[in-house]
């Protein structure tokens, strides 16, 4: 709170004042640029060790779902489709197939940025008080150095 | 309720406010309008009765149903109106008279195609979809921009055209221009008007004027763009082509080959933009399913219902990326990562928009996809099932987690921004507040999921539908927990293919390479050939002109002296000749 509340201030009026206060906080971008709802909403993805959490996390989650899946008697329309974890596999290697499939088709597919020769900056209706882009958010190619 | 206001389609009310926006300078004003007319709308909607011709007219002998309202357009007309209404309040920032009255304008024809009964009156709003959403291209105010929108116009006036001429054909043989479900694509018209809608709802090889163009709109125009063109031909589809058996894998593919684009491309409207694709596949394929000029009713209120939630949650999603882009000036991955720190408001509800479009249980896309994909499996159409279930795979690599990952999260751009504007921020939590309420159980009856199969044109069909089993929500759980994981894993141990600036070639490249380039090479061959030709014929046509002139001119030769007294001689000998040849002939 800040010194110059009144000391004469009532009960209710101290707790509005703070709430109001509270409420100022939460949207009030800290000097770093951080908006102070970032860490209430998303502080965990700081966490240490957030790759392995995840990684052991939603791992379990998967194999537990795989796991129950083999307690349920499932009535599906196709046969193959009742096997245990059947969903999970399936979706579990379509996602890796279209990941993987993203290193040849890039090579493939790739050209560079104004191959149409039409490359440009961003449309007319972006914030006009827009900061500068940081020295990490340029673009950087391959071969750079 | 007053007699014309009964008879007052939402859409010509959105047309004519649009109209009156583009030319009012008040700013907060005309901003009002464009608010005010989708909730009047909503309003006339709501009050109007189904299955009523409230405007009828009779042009050049030509029966024109400018208003009816039915089970099916009603879904359409009441989501596109909630669209409009969310493009407004997200539009709010901006001053820009063109931009505010043509989208108004541009809901509206799509609104008032919805709630049209016969071809003709289908066309004149198609078209109008046509002009009025171009300018959303063009607001961008870029050269990319102006380029993508001309190319953009060319392909919808097309579109347009093909339709005007099947609507004819179908006159010409039937002699009523009402809209109807046709039986077979050798029908007068049918294949004409199947190819017209085929190229609005983006068909394979005929859908790179979306990915071209909507990712260089305007901010705004990107958001409003995503709602509009392609449902309104889902809706088309479902009126005339239900049953189709060419849908059936025409959508199968839609919903296939862009998840493979959508991977490697930078630029995230354009992942979107693919995504789009994605979605639009999963409606077509159920619109295809069931008996011709019939279909299956299950499969049609997942078409409907797919529409209704997709029109928010794709608009949630452009939003999202609207407000990166407005903010930071870029939507590419390579150049973003880490906003959540900046954006966390805006990261929410982009997740909530992701998990939709996902299809996690408690979100919209679940209730909607299900209907689909039960339809599918009980026709017992197996490849066609597994490649939508591929799809929805897919779906959850780039749109569950390639829009928001690397937009929000992953490796930290640096880049230190404000939060999206508040009328951003109320648009998309309005967006992402109806994703949840449509997507949960019908915990009071009537609200949740029910509150839309309530609306859906099969009604009975729908609500006696169960999408909250627990087969059904372990098995899309699984689905979604393991593709996660699989994201995890990829990325753990570097599989995960990095974002890289770049252009990705898709089958566009035909007319815009070598489509383009053929007519480069022949207006260059012109610009030489040409001068050479004209230059030969100039150079022969003088010659010509100076021997006639050396021959008949007053100094010409044929008016010397020498030839006058040759003359004589010559008229003499050709005298002899002819009494040569009498003397002959006689004797």
């Amino acid at each position: 709170m800040s010194n110059d509340t009144p000391e004469t201030r009532d009960k209710s009026g101290r707790f509005l004042s703070r709430a109001a206060e509270k409420a100022h906080d939460l949207h009030t971008v800290s000097d770093e640029g951080i908006h102070p709802m970032a860490k209430v909403l998303f502080g965990w993805t700081e966490a240490k060790n957030i790759g392995a959490i995840m990684f052991w996390g939603v791992g379990a989650l998967g194999a537990a779902l795989i796991v129950l899946d083999v307690f349920i008697q499932r009535h599906e329309y196709f046969g193959f489709a009742n096997w245990t974890g059947f969903y999970g596999l399936y979706g579990f290697a379509c996602f890796t197939f279209v990941v993987l499939m993203g290193w040849p088709l890039g090579n493939l597919l790739r050209r560079g940025e104004n191959y149409y020769g039409d490359a440009g900056g961003p449309p007319a209706d972006v914030d006009p008080e827009m900061p500068l882009p940081p020295e990490s958010a340029q673009p950087t190619y391959e071969g750079d150095d | 309720m007053p007699a014309f206001l009964t008879a007052l389609n939402p859409g010509w009310l959105m047309i004519l406010a649009g109209v009156v926006a583009i030319f009012l300078p008040m700013r907060r004003v005309r901003q009002g309008i464009t608010i005010a007319a989708p909730l009047l709308g909503i309003a006339l909607l709501v009050m109007a009765d189904q299955n009523v011709n409230h405007l009828t007219a009779s042009v050049m002998g030509l029966d024109l149903v400018l208003y009816r309202v039915d089970g099916l357009s009603f879904v359409f007309g009441l989501a596109f109106l909630l669209a409009a209404l969310l493009n407004s309040i997200y539009a709010w920032h901006t001053d820009n008279r063109l931009q505010d009255g043509m989208a108004l304008a541009y809901a509206g024809a799509a609104i008032a195609a919805a709630f049209s009964a016969d071809l003709m009156t289908l066309f004149i709003f198609w078209e109008i979809t046509a002009v009025t959403s171009v300018f959303m291209v063009l607001a961008a105010g870029t050269r990319a921009a102006y380029f993508a929108s001309m190319r953009y116009l060319a392909i919808q006036v097309l579109s347009g055209v093909l339709l005007l001429a099947g609507a004819c054909y179908v006159y010409n043989n039937t002699g009523s221009l009402g809209m109807k479900a046709f039986v077979s694509l050798r029908e007068p018209g049918a294949m004409l008007i199947f190819i017209a809608l085929g190229i609005k709802a983006a068909f394979p090889f005929m859908h790179n004027w979306l990915q071209d163009s909507y990712p260089k709109a305007s901010v705004v125009g990107a958001v409003v763009l995503s709602a509009f063109t392609t449902k309104l031909a889902v809706y088309a589809f479902i009126r005339m082509f239900p049953g189709q058996d060419a849908l059936i894998w025409i959508g199968a593919v839609m919903t296939v080959f862009p998840v493979f684009f959508a991977v490697i491309e930078n630029d995230l409207r354009k992942v979107l933009a693919y995504s789009l694709n994605n979605q639009v596949g999963f409606m077509i394929c159920a619109i295809g399913l069931g008996s011709a000029g019939v279909g299956n009713a299950l499969a049609l209120n997942g078409a409907t219902a797919h529409a209704f939630v997709h029109i928010i949650y794709k608009g949630l999603l452009f939003m999202s990326m609207g407000a990166v882009l407005y903010r930071t000036g870029t939507t590419k991955a390579s150049e973003l990562g880490g906003l959540y720190r900046s954006m966390p408001w805006t990261a929410l509800f982009c997740i909530i928009g992701a998990m939709s479009i996902s299809a996690f249980p408690l979100f919209s896309g679940f209730v909607a996809k299900s209907l689909t994909m039960s339809a599918v499996s009980h026709e017992g159409l197996t490849v066609v099932w597994l490649m939508l279930l591929f799809a929805s795979a897919g779906v959850m690599e780039h749109s569950g987690i390639k829009i928001p990952y690397f937009a929000f999260f992953g490796h930290d751009s640096g880049r230190r921004v404000k939060e999206a504007p508040f009328n951003m921020l109320l648009a998309m939590g309005m967006g992402a507040f109806i994703c949840i309420a449509v997507g949960i159980p019908a915990i009071v009856p009537g609200l949740g999921y029910e509150w839309l199969y309530n609306l859906l044109p099969y009604r009975e069909e729908a609500m006696s539908y169960q999408p909250f089993t627990f087969d059904h929500i372990l098995t899309q759980m699984q689905l979604l927990v393991l593709a996660t994981f699989a994201f995890i894993v990829l990325k753990r141990f570097g599989l995960y293919p990095p974002e890289k600036p770049g252009t990705i070639l898709d089958t566009d490249w035909a007319y815009r390479k070598i489509g383009f380039g053929l007519a480069q090479w022949m207006g260059t061959v012109w610009g030489k050939v040409g001068p050479a030709m004209t230059a030969v014929f100039l150079g022969i046509s003088s010659r010509a002109y100076e021997r006639i002139e050396a021959a008949f001119s007053p100094r010409g030769e044929l008016a010397r002296g020498a030839l006058t007294g040759a003359m004589a001689i010559w008229t003499a000998a050709l005298l002899g000749l002819v009494l040569l040849l009498a003397f002959v002939t006689v004797g």
